[in-house]
Formats: C-alpha cells, structure tokens, sequence
C-alpha cells in the first residue's frame, strides 16, 4: 500500500518531528521525577528549577500532539477529499514557524522568558508567531476541504475542531488582573481543548482509521461520529465547571459541572462499543496486527484515563480532597496517553508504512514498543494514585504539613521514576520502530 | 437510530451546552465582585500578579490549586505564613530551606517585587472559594481570630496559627524550621530573650535564618511561654 496522492508526503516531516519531541517530553519527565524523588543542591536548582523543566515537559507534549493532529489531518485530508491538499507550500511554511515558535521557546524557558501561566507559559511575541501558524493551517485545511470531490462527516467534524481549537488558544494569551478570571478562561483552554476540540479532532480522525482499516460502511461510521461528538460536546462544554468549584464562583457551579462532567464518559464509552463493532464486522482482513492493537488500545485506555479516572476525580465531594494533588498528576498522564498520545501513535502507524510503499511491516518491536508503554504507563499512573491518595490522607485528614506528607511520599516518586524509566525505553522502541518500519517476509504474509 | 437523527442530536445537544455556558459566563462576572473582591484588586496587586507570573512561581506551586504540585498550594499563604514570612522565603530561599529535603531556587526578587507579591497574596487569600484547600484553613480561621477576637482562640491555635507555616508541634504544621518539641529541648533562652527574638530573630542571633514575626508582643509572649512549656 502507497500514498495515494502526492501532497500527503507533507505529513512525513510533521510525523517525525511530533515523533522526536515525543521523546523529549518524556526525558523531561524523567527528570520531574529525579527532581521529586531526591534532594538537589541548590545551585542545581538554581540552574535548572522544577519550574522551568514543567514548563518545558508540558510544552513539549502539546507541541507533538499538535503536530501530530495536523500531520494526521494533512495525511488524511487528501483520501477523504479525493484532491490534493491545497497548497503544500504552505503546510511546509506552516511546520517552519510552528517549530520556530517551539524551539525558541524552550530555549527561551532555559532563560526565564515566560509568561507564566501553567501550560500557557509562551510569550505573548511567539503566541503570535503560533497564530499565523494555525491561520494558515485553518486555511490550508478549508481550501482543501471546500473543493473537495466528495462531502463528508468526517471533513466537516476535523474542520469544526481545529477551528476550535485555534479559537481557544486565543483566550490564553491576554493579561488578565483577577486571578480569578484567568483560571476561568485559562480552562476555556485547557479543558475545552481536551475535553471538547480535541475529541473532536481524535474522533473524526479515527472515524477516518476505522473506515480504512475495516472497510465498514461509511454511513454507519459518520453515525456514531455525529453521536459522539455531539455528546463530547453536550457533556463537555459544560463540564468545564468541573474546575471552577474551588476558585471562588457561585454554588451552582458545583451542581452544573458535577452533573455535566459526570457524563462525560459516556461518550468514551460509546467510542469503545463502536470501535469494537466495527473491529467486530470488519470487511477487510487484518493485515498489521499492530495496527488493530492500536485502534483497541486507544479506545480502551481513552476509556479508563479520561473516562474513569476523570469521572472518579471530578465528582465534588470527592474533588475537595483530591483536587490539585498527585491524583491530578495520576489522571492527567493517563488521559493524555490514553486519549491523545496512541491517537497520533496509531495514525503514525497507519500512515508511516505507505511513505515507504510497505503492506505488512515487521512489527515485533512496535509490539515490544506498544505493550511496554501501555504497562508501565499503568503502573506509573498507579503509583501516582498511591501518592496521591497518601497526600491527601496525610495532609488534608490527618492535618500533616506539606513537607512531612512529601518526605512520606518519596518512596512513591522513585518508583514513579522506576516505572517512567522503563515507559522512555517503550517510547524508545516504539519510535525507533516507527523509523525504522520494514516489510515483513513474504513467508509469514 | 438514523445519520439523520444522529445529526440533530450533535446539534441540539452542543447549542444548548454552549448556550448554558455562556449563560454562566455571564452571570460568572456578574457574580464576581462578591466572590473575588475584584474592588480590592489594586495596582499593587497586579503588579504582584505580574511578579508571580515573571518568576513562573506557578510551575512548582499550585495556587486555586492549578499549577506544580512540587511546592505547597499558595492560595492561602497570606494567612499560613504571613508577610514576613513569605518575603523571607522568596528573597532568600537558600537560607530557609538549608536543611530542607526540597529546595527552591534563588530567583533574584527584590524586596519592591516580595511587597508586591504579598499584596496579591493578600488578595488572593480573600477569595472566597468554599474553604479550599481544606488543609489551610486553620490558618485562616487562627489568622482572622487572632485580629478580631484572640480571646476565643486556644493557645494551640495561635502557636500553630502563627508559626505553623515553619514550624510542626505533634505532626501539625510544616516542619522546616524544627519542631516545637525539639527547639523546647534545646533552647537556652529565657523568656525575654525568647520574645525578643521571636519579634526580630536577627536581633538576638544574627545567623538565624527566620524572618521578624508579625505579631503583637502578647502574642510573642503568648508563643514563648507555650514553648518553654513543653521543656
Ligand atoms: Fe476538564
């Protein structure tokens, strides 16, 4: 299987840079870790803080999810419109100022440029650059999608998304003098980005796998895509207040964004029935094992990280002891890896065998790759839970100081480091296999 | 269920969603004055906010409780450690947390940035965001009794009230200036020496890495006589 029109070549760059930040988000990580489980010299801490490796690890995940989204919308767009993209130009000089914006402002954190604000931390200049970036990713997308051969669902959903998407950032990016209001909008990002743009983004992405890989009817995918989105968005604009009970709003806010954010699974949980529907009544057979893995897992572990964990943790009785805790640092790394992180790794792996005209690749390492993530990942987010549940006990029942209840708490960040070790060397595989994708021999086809 | 059907619902279900949440948002600001004292933002307490976003202090602290949980929550720091405290720890964080197991790094505020920082410390404190986090909120009540009524407060609660932030008693409080059991044991000075340095720590011992208290001289004393108690 090849690509079958020439401007889905612009993807491969965007899938190999998302793929390189992929393992630096990690590293850094890693380092977080170190930084939580011994005790530095202060002139290292002086160098390098906690802060500035946050902003960086955080800032790195955002950046290889993005590209990841839009190498995967330039890879698909082209099927799913039967035309060329618009203009491969500008995809190019979008990736050119996208990882302009990105490298120098991790350079810049190293130097203390921020803006300050979690996530958000890149200066109002390089916001700039980010939004001609997505101006002319918005363009490129629509141009493309507005002459297209054929209308779908699925066009429309990636459009709608990114649109978005693009929106939201914009809220992030003035100075507001209550704190109070940033924290609202700063979620207006945040939240509505992966619980609302995003899933948008991911389901129309994997409508559009699906379709391919199971050759199930098209009308039946654009169904579920409707009802899920709909219901991603139903439960999730509202959901927002999930994180407005503690930042000084009025008490109904514990009602809307408890009930609301309370359903929020749902929609999860149907991306899973359909997943494992359409899996069930495939027309084709199934040719990379791997894949499959891939498209299950996603719809699996998007259920459990995002889905449970985030149900468990948003309710407020519950939330008033477990909010801003390790519990949060738990649910966050499995919703991200669940959600958004296999999403781009199964387009990677969908996409990365036809650059290189491959049918069936080899996939034993990808294997090794995918079940080394998928179980140290588990077990990293377990070991989290376990801090976090003792923070909390620790400090919030039993009245223990921040710092006691910490020093309580290193056992659990050196295996939170042991595990995160042992993720890196799965992300490792995993990328290395990506790069490095061989056709399988013959014998075994 | 038909593509038709499923069409109406993301429709329907996704105006109305946005159409409650915008109602929200609105009614949000309305309400906002009430639960934010947004009267009181001042250009001090802007300009703190603008030192707390320079220093990218919300990477390692968590504040509403949003940000880095590698440092504690500082929603209500005005009240757990107090002015002093709190310029003390950002000017010189390598002082106070020498002996600590996690450190801060030397930023480089200056004392115009540190009053301004607590400005909006002060500020945020006052939020009135349901009593979270749960665990500060002694200090909050300590802090409030202690200006308005100290006669309704246990001596425990002003002791921990005041100098929990540092110091723990019985595994309350934060224990990175020793614990009260402790410095009862080893102290060798009496009373007046004890209020003295309590009010300006420098003053007696000029290698001390505590900052001036601000209470009153009967709290110190207060404070000192609970201490010497425990010897
Ligand atoms: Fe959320």
């Amino acid at each position: 299987m090849t690509i079958r029109y020439e401007s889905q070549k612009v993807a491969l760059p965007y899938i190999q840079l998302s793929l390189l930040l992929f393992v630096l988000q990690i590293a850094m990580g890693l380092w977080l870790a170190v930084n939580y489980a011994f005790t530095l010299p202060q002139w290292l801490v002086d160098a390098f803080s906690f802060a500035t490796a946050r902003a960086i690890h955080t800032n790195l995940l955002v950046a290889w999810l993005l590209l990841g989204f839009m190498g995967g919308a330039y890879f698909i767009l082209p099927v799913e419109c039967e035309r060329e993209l618009f203009s491969t130009k500008l995809a190019y000089l979008q990736l050119g100022l996208f990882a302009l914006a990105a490298v120098t402002a991790v350079v810049g954190f190293l130097f203390g440029w921020t803006q300050g604000k979690p996530l958000l931390e890149i200066p109002v200049p390089l916001d700039l650059v980010i939004v001609v970036a997505a101006l002319i990713f918005i363009a490129n997308v629509l141009l493309t999608v507005i002459g297209a051969k054929r209308r779908s669902v699925i066009q429309w959903m990636l459009v709608g998304g990114v649109v978005f998407l693009a929106l939201l950032y914009l809220l992030g990016i003035p100075f507001y003098r209550s704190l109070n209001a940033d924290y609202y909008y700063w979620w207006w990002v945040i939240h509505l980005w992966v619980e609302g743009a995003w899933e948008l983004i991911t389901a129309s992405i994997v409508a559009f796998v699906v379709l391919q890989v199971t050759g199930v009817e098209r009308q039946v995918v654009e169904k579920w895509l409707y009802l899920e989105t709909g219901l991603f968005l139903f439960t999730g604009i509202v959901g927002t207040g999930h994180h407005y009970y503690w930042i000084g709003s009025p008490d109904y806010w514990l009602w809307w964004g408890g009930i609301f954010s309370a359903l929020e699974p749902i929609p999860i949980a149907l991306m899973v029935v359909d997943t494992w529907l359409h899996v069930r009544n495939r027309r084709n057979t199934m040719v990379n094992r791997l894949t499959w893995i891939y498209i299950i897992g996603l719809a699996i572990y998007h259920f459990l990280g995002a889905g449970v964990w985030g149900f468990i943790h948003t309710l407020p009785p519950v939330n008033y002891y477990t909010h801003g805790s390790q519990i949060t640092v738990s649910h966050g790394h499995m919703a991200f890896f669940g959600a958004y992180a296999l999403l781009n790794l199964t387009v990677f792996y969908y996409a990365l065998p036809q650059f290189k005209g491959i049918r069936r690749y080899q996939e034993k390492l990808g294997q090794w790759g995918f079940w080394t993530m998928a179980v140290s990942m588990f077990f990293l987010c377990l070991v989290f839970g376990v801090a976090g549940i003792l923070q909390t006990y620790l400090e919030r029942f039993l009245d223990i100081g921040y710092s006691t209840a910490q020093m309580t708490m290193m056992f659990w960040f050196k295996a939170a480091l042991f595990f995160g070790a042992i993720f890196l060397a799965g992300a490792v595989m995993t990328v290395y296999h990506l790069f490095t994708l061989r056709p399988a021999p013959k014998a075994t086809a | 269920m038909t593509k038709k059907t499923a069409k109406s619902i993301f429709w329907v279900g996704t105006l109305m969603s946005a159409g409650i949440f915008i109602w929200l948002t609105v009614d949000f600001h309305r309400q906002e004055p009430a639960y934010a004292n947004t009267d009181r933002i001042t250009d001090q307490v802007v300009a703190g906010k603008k030192v707390w976003h320079k220093y990218n202090c919300n990477d390692c602290h968590t504040i509403l409780g949003f940000g880095g949980y590698y440092a504690p929550d500082m929603t209500k720091a005005y009240y757990r450690l107090g002015p002093n405290n709190i310029i003390a720890i950002v000017m010189e964080p390598e002082k106070v947390y020498k002996g600590s197991f996690r450190k801060m790094p030397r930023l480089g505020v200056t004392r115009r940035e540190a009053e301004d920082l607590v400005e909006f410390l002060r500020w945020v404190a006052d939020i009135e965001n349901r009593g979270w986090p749960p665990q500060d909120e002694k200090y909050v009540r300590a802090a409030r009794l202690r200006e308005k009524e100290p006669h309704k407060l246990q001596k425990l609660d002003i002791v921990l009230g005041a100098c929990g932030g540092c110091h723990s008693f019985e595994n309350q409080g934060r224990d990175i200036a020793g614990d009260f059991g402790d410095i009862a044991k080893e102290t060798r000075y009496n009373r007046d020496t004890l209020v003295r340095y309590i009010l300006d720590p420098a003053s007696v011992n000029p290698d001390s890495g505590m900052p001036p208290q601000n209470v009153s001289r009967e709290t110190a004393e207060l404070i000192a006589d609970f201490v010497l108690g425990l010897r």
